[in-house]
Protein backbone atom coordinates (compact mmCIF):
# COMPACT_ATOMS: atom_id res chain seq x y z
CA UNK A 1 0.00 0.00 0.00
CA UNK A 2 1.44 2.83 -0.80
CA UNK A 3 1.61 6.45 1.73
CA UNK A 4 -0.77 8.19 -0.25
CA UNK A 5 -3.44 5.35 -0.10
CA UNK A 6 -2.63 4.58 3.58
CA UNK A 7 -3.39 8.36 3.99
CA UNK A 8 -6.48 8.14 1.91
CA UNK A 9 -7.78 4.76 3.63
CA UNK A 10 -7.68 6.93 6.61
CA UNK A 11 -9.24 10.14 5.51
CA UNK A 12 -12.10 7.63 3.92
CA UNK A 13 -12.76 6.23 7.43
CA UNK A 14 -11.86 8.92 9.96
CA UNK A 15 -14.67 10.53 7.68
CA UNK A 16 -17.58 8.40 7.67
CA UNK A 17 -16.65 7.70 11.65
CA UNK A 18 -16.97 11.18 11.72
CA UNK A 19 -19.84 11.35 10.54
CA UNK A 20 -21.53 9.39 13.13
CA UNK A 21 -20.33 11.15 15.84
CA UNK A 22 -21.57 14.22 13.78
CA UNK A 23 -25.61 12.85 14.04
CA UNK A 24 -24.91 12.02 17.86
CA UNK A 25 -23.65 15.53 18.59
CA UNK A 26 -26.07 17.37 16.40
CA UNK A 27 -28.53 15.57 18.37
CA UNK A 28 -26.90 17.17 21.89
CA UNK A 29 -26.65 20.01 20.13
CA UNK A 30 -30.08 20.83 19.21
CA UNK A 31 -31.61 19.81 22.88
CA UNK A 32 -29.07 21.35 24.46
CA UNK A 33 -30.22 24.66 22.32
CA UNK A 34 -34.17 23.94 23.05
CA UNK A 35 -33.58 22.82 26.74
CA UNK A 36 -30.16 24.05 27.93
CA UNK A 37 -29.97 20.69 29.34
CA UNK A 38 -27.26 18.44 27.83
CA UNK A 39 -28.38 15.22 27.57
CA UNK A 40 -25.42 12.80 28.87
CA UNK A 41 -28.05 9.78 27.56
CA UNK A 42 -27.31 10.26 23.49
CA UNK A 43 -24.70 7.37 24.22
CA UNK A 44 -26.50 5.09 25.28
CA UNK A 45 -29.66 5.93 22.71
CA UNK A 46 -27.35 5.36 19.93
CA UNK A 47 -26.74 1.57 22.01
CA UNK A 48 -30.33 1.03 21.86
CA UNK A 49 -30.72 1.92 18.30
CA UNK A 50 -27.97 -0.47 17.58
CA UNK A 51 -29.97 -3.12 19.68
CA UNK A 52 -33.36 -2.28 17.97
CA UNK A 53 -31.56 -2.73 14.28
CA UNK A 54 -30.45 -5.94 15.81
CA UNK A 55 -33.75 -7.64 17.04
CA UNK A 56 -35.66 -6.29 13.81
CA UNK A 57 -32.99 -7.51 11.55
CA UNK A 58 -31.24 -10.39 13.27
CA UNK A 59 -33.50 -11.94 15.45
CA UNK A 60 -36.77 -11.16 13.35
CA UNK A 61 -35.56 -11.68 10.25
CA UNK A 62 -36.74 -8.44 8.65
CA UNK A 63 -35.46 -7.29 5.68
CA UNK A 64 -32.80 -4.00 6.08
CA UNK A 65 -35.14 -1.20 4.73
CA UNK A 66 -38.29 -2.24 7.32
CA UNK A 67 -35.80 -3.15 10.51
CA UNK A 68 -34.10 0.55 9.40
CA UNK A 69 -37.67 2.08 9.21
CA UNK A 70 -39.48 0.10 12.11
CA UNK A 71 -36.35 1.25 14.47
CA UNK A 72 -36.40 4.70 13.80
CA UNK A 73 -40.78 4.59 14.55
CA UNK A 74 -39.48 2.50 17.88
CA UNK A 75 -36.59 4.86 18.44
CA UNK A 76 -39.01 7.98 18.15
CA UNK A 77 -41.62 6.53 20.59
CA UNK A 78 -38.73 6.19 22.75
CA UNK A 79 -37.39 9.32 22.23
CA UNK A 80 -40.99 10.68 23.66
CA UNK A 81 -41.02 8.50 26.56
CA UNK A 82 -37.51 9.55 27.57
CA UNK A 83 -38.21 13.36 27.39
CA UNK A 84 -41.91 12.68 29.14
CA UNK A 85 -40.00 11.21 32.24
CA UNK A 86 -36.54 12.40 32.34
CA UNK A 87 -36.77 15.72 30.99
CA UNK A 88 -40.61 16.75 31.72
CA UNK A 89 -40.90 16.45 35.53
CA UNK A 90 -37.49 18.33 36.09
CA UNK A 91 -38.36 21.09 33.64
CA UNK A 92 -38.63 23.83 36.02
CA UNK A 93 -35.52 22.70 37.62
CA UNK A 94 -31.85 24.23 36.92
CA UNK A 95 -30.23 22.58 34.52
CA UNK A 96 -28.19 19.89 37.21
CA UNK A 97 -30.87 18.15 38.47
CA UNK A 98 -31.55 17.02 34.41
CA UNK A 99 -28.64 16.54 33.76
CA UNK A 100 -28.15 13.84 36.97
CA UNK A 101 -31.43 12.52 35.25
CA UNK A 102 -29.85 11.91 31.89
CA UNK A 103 -26.46 10.44 33.40
CA UNK A 104 -29.02 8.06 35.31
CA UNK A 105 -31.44 7.09 32.27
CA UNK A 106 -28.12 6.46 30.55
CA UNK A 107 -27.04 3.74 32.93
CA UNK A 108 -30.33 2.31 33.72
CA UNK A 109 -30.33 1.71 29.69
CA UNK A 110 -26.95 0.04 30.06
CA UNK A 111 -27.91 -2.02 32.94
CA UNK A 112 -31.13 -2.95 31.22
CA UNK A 113 -29.46 -3.90 28.34
CA UNK A 114 -27.06 -5.79 30.03
CA UNK A 115 -29.87 -8.22 31.47
CA UNK A 116 -31.58 -8.31 28.34
CA UNK A 117 -29.16 -9.46 25.79
CA UNK A 118 -26.10 -10.57 27.73
CA UNK A 119 -22.55 -9.70 27.62
CA UNK A 120 -22.14 -11.45 24.32
CA UNK A 121 -21.50 -8.67 21.19
CA UNK A 122 -23.69 -9.32 19.04
CA UNK A 123 -23.29 -9.19 15.10
CA UNK A 124 -25.00 -7.15 12.77
CA UNK A 125 -24.82 -7.26 9.20
CA UNK A 126 -23.92 -4.11 6.50
CA UNK A 127 -26.84 -3.09 4.59
CA UNK A 128 -24.97 -4.64 1.35
CA UNK A 129 -23.35 -7.84 1.79
CA UNK A 130 -20.79 -7.34 -1.29
CA UNK A 131 -18.78 -5.52 1.16
CA UNK A 132 -16.99 -2.71 -0.91
CA UNK A 133 -14.55 -1.81 -3.93
CA UNK A 134 -10.69 -0.71 -4.10
CA UNK A 135 -9.36 2.58 -6.06
CA UNK A 136 -6.35 3.58 -6.59
CA UNK A 137 -5.29 1.36 -3.46
CA UNK A 138 -8.27 2.96 -1.29
CA UNK A 139 -10.90 0.13 -0.09
CA UNK A 140 -14.31 2.19 0.05
CA UNK A 141 -16.07 0.08 2.43
CA UNK A 142 -20.11 0.52 1.30
CA UNK A 143 -20.63 0.46 5.12
CA UNK A 144 -18.78 3.40 5.38
CA UNK A 145 -20.46 4.91 2.07
CA UNK A 146 -23.60 4.42 3.28
CA UNK A 147 -22.92 6.41 6.55
CA UNK A 148 -22.00 9.12 4.20
CA UNK A 149 -24.76 9.61 2.20
CA UNK A 150 -27.04 8.94 5.41
CA UNK A 151 -25.12 11.67 7.06
CA UNK A 152 -24.76 14.06 4.55
CA UNK A 153 -28.23 13.43 3.81
CA UNK A 154 -29.33 14.14 7.45
CA UNK A 155 -27.50 17.09 7.32
CA UNK A 156 -28.83 18.20 4.26
CA UNK A 157 -32.57 17.58 6.19
CA UNK A 158 -31.82 19.32 8.89
CA UNK A 159 -30.85 22.48 7.13
CA UNK A 160 -34.26 22.49 5.14
CA UNK A 161 -36.30 21.84 7.43
CA UNK A 162 -35.16 24.19 10.31
CA UNK A 163 -34.45 27.17 7.76
CA UNK A 164 -37.38 26.49 5.68
CA UNK A 165 -40.49 24.68 7.61
CA UNK A 166 -43.03 26.60 9.78
CA UNK A 167 -42.80 23.66 12.14
CA UNK A 168 -38.81 24.07 11.79
CA UNK A 169 -39.29 27.85 12.39
CA UNK A 170 -41.53 27.52 15.72
CA UNK A 171 -38.68 24.96 17.18
CA UNK A 172 -36.11 27.68 16.61
CA UNK A 173 -38.33 29.99 18.29
CA UNK A 174 -38.78 27.74 20.97
CA UNK A 175 -34.83 27.11 21.30
CA UNK A 176 -34.57 31.02 21.18
CA UNK A 177 -36.87 32.30 23.93
CA UNK A 178 -39.87 29.52 25.44
CA UNK A 179 -41.64 32.64 26.86
CA UNK A 180 -41.90 34.79 23.43
CA UNK A 181 -42.66 31.69 21.48
CA UNK A 182 -45.73 31.01 24.14
CA UNK A 183 -46.92 34.66 23.58
CA UNK A 184 -46.98 33.73 19.74
CA UNK A 185 -49.09 30.94 20.63
CA UNK A 186 -46.39 27.98 19.77
CA UNK A 187 -47.10 25.11 21.77
CA UNK A 188 -43.73 25.36 23.19
CA UNK A 189 -44.04 21.96 25.67
CA UNK A 190 -45.01 19.84 22.13
CA UNK A 191 -41.91 21.46 20.20
CA UNK A 192 -39.70 20.45 22.78
CA UNK A 193 -40.95 16.95 22.98
CA UNK A 194 -40.65 17.18 18.82
CA UNK A 195 -36.80 18.13 19.45
CA UNK A 196 -36.32 15.11 21.62
CA UNK A 197 -38.06 12.54 19.48
CA UNK A 198 -35.85 14.05 16.21
CA UNK A 199 -32.63 13.66 18.35
CA UNK A 200 -33.16 10.62 19.56
CA UNK A 201 -33.78 9.21 16.38
CA UNK A 202 -30.46 11.04 15.21
CA UNK A 203 -28.85 9.40 17.83
CA UNK A 204 -30.60 5.86 16.85
CA UNK A 205 -29.19 6.38 13.53
CA UNK A 206 -25.96 6.50 14.67
CA UNK A 207 -26.54 3.37 16.59
CA UNK A 208 -27.97 1.56 13.37
CA UNK A 209 -25.31 2.70 10.74
CA UNK A 210 -22.27 1.38 13.22
CA UNK A 211 -23.63 -1.69 14.22
CA UNK A 212 -22.28 -3.63 11.21
CA UNK A 213 -18.93 -1.91 11.76
CA UNK A 214 -18.13 -2.04 15.88
CA UNK A 215 -19.88 -5.21 17.32
CA UNK A 216 -23.13 -4.02 19.56
CA UNK A 217 -22.69 -4.10 23.81
CA UNK A 218 -24.54 -2.83 26.14
CA UNK A 219 -21.32 -0.14 26.68
CA UNK A 220 -21.00 0.95 22.97
CA UNK A 221 -22.84 4.03 23.32
CA UNK A 222 -20.29 5.29 26.66
CA UNK A 223 -17.35 5.76 23.97
CA UNK A 224 -19.43 6.81 21.07
CA UNK A 225 -21.47 9.39 23.48
CA UNK A 226 -17.93 10.90 24.89
CA UNK A 227 -16.84 11.23 21.39
CA UNK A 228 -20.03 12.90 20.39
CA UNK A 229 -19.95 15.46 23.16
CA UNK A 230 -15.74 15.96 22.11
CA UNK A 231 -17.12 16.78 18.51
CA UNK A 232 -19.87 19.31 20.51
CA UNK A 233 -17.45 21.45 22.40
CA UNK A 234 -14.38 21.45 19.72
CA UNK A 235 -17.37 22.62 17.31
CA UNK A 236 -19.18 24.74 19.45
CA UNK A 237 -21.73 23.39 21.79
CA UNK A 238 -25.07 23.91 20.28
CA UNK A 239 -23.89 24.84 17.00
CA UNK A 240 -25.31 22.36 14.02
CA UNK A 241 -22.27 23.88 11.53
CA UNK A 242 -19.87 23.07 14.46
CA UNK A 243 -21.50 19.36 15.27
CA UNK A 244 -20.55 18.77 11.83
CA UNK A 245 -17.36 19.95 11.63
CA UNK A 246 -16.40 18.66 15.10
CA UNK A 247 -17.71 15.06 14.45
CA UNK A 248 -15.47 14.93 11.47
CA UNK A 249 -12.78 16.62 13.25
CA UNK A 250 -12.88 13.90 15.76
CA UNK A 251 -13.47 11.02 13.55
CA UNK A 252 -10.50 12.31 11.48
CA UNK A 253 -8.00 12.98 14.31
CA UNK A 254 -8.77 9.57 15.88
CA UNK A 255 -7.97 7.69 12.28
CA UNK A 256 -5.23 9.17 11.32
CA UNK A 257 -3.35 9.18 14.85
CA UNK A 258 -4.07 5.70 15.01
CA UNK A 259 -2.96 4.94 11.80
CA UNK A 260 0.79 7.46 12.11
CA UNK A 261 1.21 7.52 15.92
CA UNK A 262 -0.07 4.70 17.94
CA UNK A 263 -3.13 2.51 17.38
CA UNK A 264 -3.56 1.46 20.89
CA UNK A 265 -4.37 4.93 22.03
CA UNK A 266 -7.07 5.42 19.07
CA UNK A 267 -9.70 6.37 21.56
CA UNK A 268 -7.25 8.93 23.47
CA UNK A 269 -6.59 11.20 20.23
CA UNK A 270 -10.21 12.63 20.61
CA UNK A 271 -9.79 13.82 23.95
CA UNK A 272 -6.29 15.23 23.33
CA UNK A 273 -8.20 17.46 20.82
CA UNK A 274 -10.63 17.83 23.27
CA UNK A 275 -8.05 19.20 25.92
CA UNK A 276 -6.47 21.30 22.93
CA UNK A 277 -9.75 23.20 22.54
CA UNK A 278 -10.48 23.36 25.75
CA UNK A 279 -7.38 25.63 26.32
CA UNK A 280 -6.75 27.19 23.50
CA UNK A 281 -10.22 27.68 22.08
CA UNK A 282 -13.24 26.88 24.80
CA UNK A 283 -16.04 28.28 22.76
CA UNK A 284 -15.21 25.70 19.90
CA UNK A 285 -14.89 26.50 16.10
CA UNK A 286 -18.82 28.17 15.75
CA UNK A 287 -18.96 29.21 19.13
CA UNK A 288 -19.13 33.22 20.90
CA UNK A 289 -16.68 33.99 23.93
CA UNK A 290 -20.01 35.56 25.45
CA UNK A 291 -23.24 33.36 24.56
CA UNK A 292 -25.33 36.22 23.56
CA UNK A 293 -28.75 36.06 23.86
CA UNK A 294 -30.37 39.44 23.26
CA UNK B 1 -66.46 45.24 28.01
CA UNK B 2 -63.96 43.24 26.13
CA UNK B 3 -61.67 42.47 29.28
CA UNK B 4 -62.39 42.77 32.91
CA UNK B 5 -59.93 41.75 35.88
CA UNK B 6 -61.79 41.42 38.74
CA UNK B 7 -59.98 41.32 42.56
CA UNK B 8 -56.77 39.43 40.81
CA UNK B 9 -53.99 39.21 43.15
CA UNK B 10 -50.61 37.06 41.70
CA UNK B 11 -47.35 36.71 43.21
CA UNK B 12 -43.65 35.10 42.44
CA UNK B 13 -43.22 32.33 44.97
CA UNK B 14 -43.35 34.54 48.07
CA UNK B 15 -43.24 37.87 46.13
CA UNK B 16 -46.66 38.95 46.12
CA UNK B 17 -46.63 41.55 43.01
CA UNK B 18 -50.12 42.46 42.61
CA UNK B 19 -53.33 43.10 45.03
CA UNK B 20 -56.65 42.88 44.21
CA UNK B 21 -56.55 44.40 41.06
CA UNK B 22 -59.98 45.22 39.14
CA UNK B 23 -59.91 46.87 36.13
CA UNK B 24 -61.96 47.53 32.72
CA UNK B 25 -61.30 47.38 28.96
CA UNK B 26 -63.51 48.37 26.80
CA UNK B 27 -63.81 47.61 22.80
CA UNK B 28 -61.57 50.01 20.65
CA UNK B 29 -60.34 52.30 24.01
CA UNK B 30 -57.02 52.83 24.61
CA UNK B 31 -56.49 52.41 27.87
CA UNK B 32 -52.69 52.96 29.95
CA UNK B 33 -51.71 51.71 33.40
CA UNK B 34 -49.08 54.16 34.67
CA UNK B 35 -46.79 53.54 37.91
CA UNK B 36 -43.48 53.94 38.78
CA UNK B 37 -40.91 51.02 38.88
CA UNK B 38 -41.70 47.69 40.56
CA UNK B 39 -45.39 48.91 40.93
CA UNK B 40 -46.83 45.55 39.34
CA UNK B 41 -47.84 46.56 35.71
CA UNK B 42 -45.76 43.87 33.68
CA UNK B 43 -47.39 41.15 36.15
CA UNK B 44 -50.40 42.27 35.53
CA UNK B 45 -50.12 42.27 31.73
CA UNK B 46 -48.60 38.41 32.56
CA UNK B 47 -51.56 37.72 34.57
CA UNK B 48 -53.64 38.78 31.80
CA UNK B 49 -51.94 37.06 28.65
CA UNK B 50 -51.55 33.70 30.90
CA UNK B 51 -47.89 33.85 31.41
CA UNK B 52 -48.83 34.10 35.44
CA UNK B 53 -51.31 32.48 37.09
CA UNK B 54 -53.45 34.39 39.46
CA UNK B 55 -53.81 33.20 43.36
CA UNK B 56 -56.66 35.34 43.43
CA UNK B 57 -59.42 36.84 41.15
CA UNK B 58 -60.80 36.67 38.08
CA UNK B 59 -59.80 37.51 34.68
CA UNK B 60 -63.17 37.79 32.36
CA UNK B 61 -62.28 38.15 28.27
CA UNK B 62 -65.07 38.68 26.14
CA UNK B 63 -67.75 36.80 28.71
CA UNK B 64 -65.04 33.96 29.17
CA UNK B 65 -62.98 33.36 32.59
CA UNK B 66 -59.47 33.25 31.27
CA UNK B 67 -57.44 33.23 34.58
CA UNK B 68 -56.78 29.47 34.10
CA UNK B 69 -56.20 29.47 30.19
CA UNK B 70 -52.61 28.62 29.03
CA UNK B 71 -51.13 31.67 27.00
CA UNK B 72 -51.18 29.58 23.66
CA UNK B 73 -54.98 29.36 23.81
CA UNK B 74 -55.09 32.51 25.22
CA UNK B 75 -53.12 34.30 21.74
CA UNK B 76 -55.56 32.49 20.16
CA UNK B 77 -58.68 34.25 21.89
CA UNK B 78 -57.47 37.23 20.11
CA UNK B 79 -55.27 38.58 23.00
CA UNK B 80 -51.82 40.19 21.74
CA UNK B 81 -48.74 40.49 24.39
CA UNK B 82 -45.83 42.66 22.85
CA UNK B 83 -43.91 42.04 26.41
CA UNK B 84 -41.18 44.17 28.22
CA UNK B 85 -38.19 44.43 26.95
CA UNK B 86 -37.13 43.12 23.38
CA UNK B 87 -38.32 39.70 22.98
CA UNK B 88 -37.26 39.86 19.06
CA UNK B 89 -36.38 36.20 18.31
CA UNK B 90 -32.40 36.76 17.80
CA UNK B 91 -31.79 34.33 15.14
CA UNK B 92 -34.57 35.20 12.74
CA UNK B 93 -34.75 37.38 10.63
CA UNK B 94 -37.45 40.13 10.77
CA UNK B 95 -39.43 38.71 8.12
CA UNK B 96 -39.57 35.52 9.83
CA UNK B 97 -40.71 37.49 13.27
CA UNK B 98 -43.55 38.62 11.77
CA UNK B 99 -44.17 35.30 9.86
CA UNK B 100 -44.51 33.49 13.72
CA UNK B 101 -46.56 36.66 14.83
CA UNK B 102 -48.99 35.27 12.36
CA UNK B 103 -48.96 31.17 13.43
CA UNK B 104 -52.00 31.90 15.05
CA UNK B 105 -54.12 32.16 12.36
CA UNK B 106 -55.07 29.56 10.95
CA UNK B 107 -56.20 29.45 7.17
CA UNK B 108 -54.37 32.85 6.61
CA UNK B 109 -53.22 32.31 2.51
CA UNK B 110 -49.99 32.61 1.92
CA UNK B 111 -50.72 36.06 -0.01
CA UNK B 112 -52.73 37.61 2.43
CA UNK B 113 -49.67 37.00 5.10
CA UNK B 114 -47.50 38.63 2.18
CA UNK B 115 -49.97 41.67 1.76
CA UNK B 116 -50.08 42.30 5.81
CA UNK B 117 -46.70 41.79 6.04
CA UNK B 118 -45.86 44.63 3.11
CA UNK B 119 -48.62 46.52 5.57
CA UNK B 120 -46.21 46.16 8.39
CA UNK B 121 -43.62 47.75 6.41
CA UNK B 122 -45.38 50.35 5.29
CA UNK B 123 -46.62 50.97 9.41
CA UNK B 124 -42.57 50.61 9.84
CA UNK B 125 -40.30 51.06 7.42
CA UNK B 126 -37.07 50.18 9.09
CA UNK B 127 -38.50 46.58 9.19
CA UNK B 128 -39.13 46.58 5.28
CA UNK B 129 -35.37 48.21 4.32
CA UNK B 130 -34.49 45.30 6.91
CA UNK B 131 -36.48 42.29 6.15
CA UNK B 132 -33.74 39.68 5.85
CA UNK B 133 -31.77 41.04 8.78
CA UNK B 134 -31.66 38.67 12.09
CA UNK B 135 -33.53 39.97 14.88
CA UNK B 136 -30.45 40.42 17.20
CA UNK B 137 -28.52 42.95 14.71
CA UNK B 138 -31.55 45.53 14.99
CA UNK B 139 -31.56 48.56 17.05
CA UNK B 140 -33.17 48.78 20.21
CA UNK B 141 -35.97 50.96 18.64
CA UNK B 142 -35.86 48.49 15.54
CA UNK B 143 -36.91 45.48 17.75
CA UNK B 144 -39.31 47.84 19.90
CA UNK B 145 -41.09 48.36 16.58
CA UNK B 146 -40.52 44.74 15.01
CA UNK B 147 -41.92 43.61 18.42
CA UNK B 148 -45.07 45.32 17.91
CA UNK B 149 -45.43 44.68 14.14
CA UNK B 150 -45.18 40.89 15.04
CA UNK B 151 -48.06 41.73 18.20
CA UNK B 152 -49.92 43.01 15.21
CA UNK B 153 -49.58 40.24 12.88
CA UNK B 154 -51.81 38.01 14.86
CA UNK B 155 -54.76 40.78 14.14
CA UNK B 156 -55.64 40.99 18.00
CA UNK B 157 -58.62 42.37 19.70
CA UNK B 158 -56.66 43.19 21.63
CA UNK B 159 -53.03 44.35 22.02
CA UNK B 160 -51.57 44.69 25.40
CA UNK B 161 -47.73 46.70 24.92
CA UNK B 162 -45.37 46.61 27.71
CA UNK B 163 -43.52 49.93 27.79
CA UNK B 164 -42.96 50.75 24.29
CA UNK B 165 -41.19 53.59 25.10
CA UNK B 166 -38.51 52.01 26.77
CA UNK B 167 -34.42 53.13 26.16
CA UNK B 168 -36.25 54.80 22.48
CA UNK B 169 -35.30 58.30 21.63
CA UNK B 170 -38.13 61.05 22.31
CA UNK B 171 -38.34 61.29 18.56
CA UNK B 172 -39.16 57.56 18.24
CA UNK B 173 -41.46 57.67 21.13
CA UNK B 174 -43.38 59.81 19.18
CA UNK B 175 -43.63 57.96 15.89
CA UNK B 176 -44.14 54.17 18.16
CA UNK B 177 -46.95 56.78 19.63
CA UNK B 178 -48.69 58.08 16.15
CA UNK B 179 -48.10 54.31 15.51
CA UNK B 180 -50.34 53.24 18.22
CA UNK B 181 -52.96 55.49 17.40
CA UNK B 182 -52.75 54.59 13.56
CA UNK B 183 -53.17 51.44 14.73
CA UNK B 184 -56.26 51.70 16.81
CA UNK B 185 -57.81 53.98 14.43
CA UNK B 186 -56.81 51.45 11.52
CA UNK B 187 -57.75 48.10 12.28
CA UNK B 188 -60.38 49.16 15.37
CA UNK B 189 -57.73 47.34 17.73
CA UNK B 190 -58.23 47.91 21.47
CA UNK B 191 -54.84 48.58 23.48
CA UNK B 192 -53.97 48.60 26.90
CA UNK B 193 -50.94 50.35 26.92
CA UNK B 194 -48.26 49.82 29.91
CA UNK B 195 -46.13 52.99 30.42
CA UNK B 196 -43.72 54.62 33.13
CA UNK B 197 -43.72 57.67 30.58
CA UNK B 198 -46.90 58.69 31.93
CA UNK B 199 -47.61 62.12 30.12
CA UNK B 200 -47.12 60.01 26.87
CA UNK B 201 -49.49 57.16 27.91
CA UNK B 202 -51.98 59.85 29.30
CA UNK B 203 -51.83 61.77 26.05
CA UNK B 204 -52.80 59.40 23.57
CA UNK B 205 -55.37 57.05 25.52
CA UNK B 206 -58.48 57.64 26.41
CA UNK B 207 -58.51 56.26 30.24
CA UNK B 208 -55.79 55.28 32.70
CA UNK B 209 -55.29 53.54 35.76
CA UNK B 210 -52.54 54.88 38.52
CA UNK B 211 -50.34 51.64 40.01
CA UNK B 212 -48.55 51.93 43.38
CA UNK B 213 -46.92 48.70 45.17
CA UNK B 214 -49.26 46.57 43.66
CA UNK B 215 -52.61 48.43 44.16
CA UNK B 216 -54.39 50.12 41.97
CA UNK B 217 -54.91 53.62 43.47
CA UNK B 218 -56.30 55.86 41.08
CA UNK B 219 -58.67 55.73 37.64
CA UNK B 220 -60.17 58.11 35.57
CA UNK B 221 -60.16 59.72 32.07
CA UNK B 222 -56.62 60.70 30.79
CA UNK B 223 -58.03 64.18 30.84
CA UNK B 224 -58.83 64.09 34.24
CA UNK B 225 -55.62 62.23 35.45
CA UNK B 226 -53.33 64.49 33.46
CA UNK B 227 -55.21 67.45 35.78
CA UNK B 228 -54.92 65.24 38.93
CA UNK B 229 -52.68 67.39 41.09
CA UNK B 230 -51.64 64.45 42.58
CA UNK B 231 -51.01 62.67 38.91
CA UNK B 232 -49.19 65.44 38.00
CA UNK B 233 -46.72 65.68 41.15
CA UNK B 234 -46.07 61.79 41.14
CA UNK B 235 -45.88 61.29 37.56
CA UNK B 236 -45.86 64.30 35.57
CA UNK B 237 -43.15 65.51 37.53
CA UNK B 238 -45.55 68.44 38.91
CA UNK B 239 -45.14 70.33 35.09
CA UNK B 240 -48.16 71.10 34.16
CA UNK B 241 -49.31 72.42 37.58
CA UNK B 242 -46.08 75.40 37.62
CA UNK B 243 -47.30 75.68 34.04
CA UNK B 244 -50.62 76.54 34.77
CA UNK B 245 -49.52 78.23 38.24
N1 LIG C 1 -39.81 37.06 37.81
C1 LIG C 1 -39.95 37.64 39.03
N2 LIG C 1 -39.62 36.97 40.16
C2 LIG C 1 -39.79 37.52 41.36
N3 LIG C 1 -40.28 38.75 41.56
C3 LIG C 1 -40.63 39.48 40.50
C4 LIG C 1 -40.49 38.96 39.18
N4 LIG C 1 -40.92 39.90 38.31
C5 LIG C 1 -41.32 40.94 39.06
N5 LIG C 1 -41.15 40.71 40.38
C6 LIG C 1 -41.52 41.62 41.48
O1 LIG C 1 -42.89 41.91 41.39
C7 LIG C 1 -43.15 43.27 41.63
C8 LIG C 1 -43.86 43.90 40.45
O2 LIG C 1 -43.02 43.83 39.31
P1 LIG C 1 -43.45 44.26 37.85
O3 LIG C 1 -42.40 43.77 36.92
O4 LIG C 1 -44.83 43.84 37.59
O5 LIG C 1 -43.37 45.84 37.96
P2 LIG C 1 -43.51 46.94 36.84
O6 LIG C 1 -44.56 47.86 37.27
O7 LIG C 1 -43.67 46.31 35.51
O8 LIG C 1 -42.11 47.66 36.94
P3 LIG C 1 -41.17 48.27 35.80
O9 LIG C 1 -41.74 49.59 35.46
O10 LIG C 1 -39.85 48.40 36.47
O11 LIG C 1 -41.17 47.33 34.65
C9 LIG C 1 -41.79 43.89 41.94
O12 LIG C 1 -41.66 43.95 43.34
C10 LIG C 1 -40.80 42.94 41.35
O13 LIG C 1 -39.61 42.96 42.08
MG1 LIG D 1 -42.54 46.29 33.85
Amino acid sequence: MSGLAILGQNVFSGIAIGGVYALLALGIALIYRSTNVTNFAQGDITMLGAYALYILLEQLGLPYPIAFLLAIVVMGIFGWLFQRFVYYPLRNRSFLPVIIATIGAGILFQNVALVVFGSIPRKVNPVFASGGFTVGGVYFDLQYIVILVVTAALFVFQYLFFEHTSLGKKMQATAQDKTMAQLLGIPVALMIAFTFIYSTILGAIGGMLVAPIYFVTNRMGSTLGLKAFAACICGGFGDVRGALIGGIAIGLIEALGAAYIAPVYKDAFPFLLLLVFLLVRPQGIFGEKVSEKA
Amino acid sequence: MMLEMKGVSASYDAVQAIRDVSLEVNEGEIVCLIGANGAGKSTTLKVISGLLRPNAGEVIFEGKQIQKTKPEEIVRLGISHVPEGRRVLPGLTVRENLELGASVRKGLSKADLNKEIEHQYELFPDLGRLRNALGWTLSGGQQQMLGIARGLMARPKMLMMDEPSLGLAPIIVKQVLETTKRISKEFGTTVLLVEQNASMALSISNRGYVMETGRITMSGTSKELLSNPQVNEAYLGGRSRKLKG
